[in-house]
């Protein structure tokens, strides 16, 4: 898909270049913005500002990196600028009306650990570790999807991520047992 | 908390060989911290995937951003702005080389006295050196823009 945007940029045929890149890369820059600012609502927004910036500038988009560099670039800056200002402070729930689970997730089966709400722990994480296992786990665990999409080196995103998971793994263990002491 | 030698392959364990997932579980198998930590890590990985993978958007999403490109007006123009700095740049850059290959080698063929710098020439360098930061600053500006 991206040559072909790519030939429309090249003719300045900016809608319909427009118009490809949307559904191509719309759920890519809501989970980024999803990752990095841990509310769905607002990642929603953040997304449609992403796109406005990205309409904006298409002019401008001179080939010098990747087409998805460039979008993901723009929407890490947009959310950045949005997490100055105070945004993504308040955690939602991932229950959100404007928010659809993928078809093939929904019969995903209940965790084994039903009883202990990760999610809990996870707010307690330093925020890039929130980042980046967010977006781990949306990006279907690979670490090669998360670094490009954070444009973090490899070592730096599995540093994170192992300490992150080890954190949540000790605070559920702990939780387990504290539990079965109660 | 886990045995510091089995920590990182329990954090990598689905990743692991068959041979390497066997000593693992051989030695979760009398260690309860190990074993802890290893359903732990389970109960973490089921419920975040169950809870994030494949987040989508609804499809009202695209809409919604095509009504707002409406609002924004037609199609952007395109600026010619980047390739005239980048023009500047160049020029900038040539000036500033062929400036130091006349000062470094200042016609020493046809006069044996070493030319000293000209005061000229000392204002012209600075002209050029301005406008190469000048250059990088507008660049780095225009780069932050888009």
């Amino acid at each position: 898909m991206e040559p072909e945007i790519l030939a429309c940029l090249d003719q300045k045929r900016y809608q319909e270049a427009f118009d490809r890149l949307l559904p191509e890369f719309q759920n890519k820059v809501f989970r980024l913005a999803y990752a990095m600012l841990g509310d769905a609502a607002l990642a929603e927004d953040m997304a449609q500002e992403v796109f406005i910036r990205i309409w904006k500038a298409l002019p401008g988009f001179r080939g010098q990196s990747a087409l998805s560099t460039w979008i993901y670039a723009i929407a890490r800056n947009t959310c950045l600028t949005a997490l100055k200002k105070g945004a993504g402070k308040r955690e939602r729930s991932l229950e959100e009306p404007t928010v659809a689970r993928a078809p093939e997730e929904a019969g995903v089966p209940p965790a084994r650990h039903a009883e202990i709400d990760v999610l809990r722990f996870l707010d307690q994480l330093p925020e890039r570790h929130r980042q980046v296992l967010r977006l781990y786990y949306m990006e279907e665990r690979s670490y090669e999807e998360v670094a490009r999409l954070l444009e973090w080196p490899m070592g730096t995103v599995k540093t994170y991520l192992h300490r992150a998971r080890k954190e949540l793994a000790e605070a559920v263990a702990r939780s387990k047992m504290e539990k079965g002491t109660a | 908390m886990a045995c510091a030698e089995f920590e990182e392959q329990l954090l990598e364990y689905a990743e692991l060989a068959n041979g390497e997932r066997a000593r693992v579980d051989a030695h979760a198998a009398h260690c309860s911290n190990c074993r802890e930590f290893l359903e732990a890590l389970r109960a973490v990985d089921s419920q975040l995937t169950a809870q994030l993978a494949g987040l989508e958007l609804t499809p009202a999403f695209a809409p919604a951003v095509r009504r707002r490109v409406r609002l924004e007006g037609s199609a952007p123009r395109p600026t010619a702005v980047p390739e005239l700095l980048d023009f500047v740049g160049w020029g900038a850059i040539v000036a500033l080389l062929g400036l130091l290959a006349w000062w470094l080698v200042p016609l020493a063929h046809i006069s044996n006295t070493k030319p000293d710098i000209s005061f000229n020439a000392s204002y012209a360098a600075a002209g050029v050196f301005f406008l190469a930061a000048l250059w990088i600053g507008i660049r780095s500006f225009a780069d932050l823009k888009h």
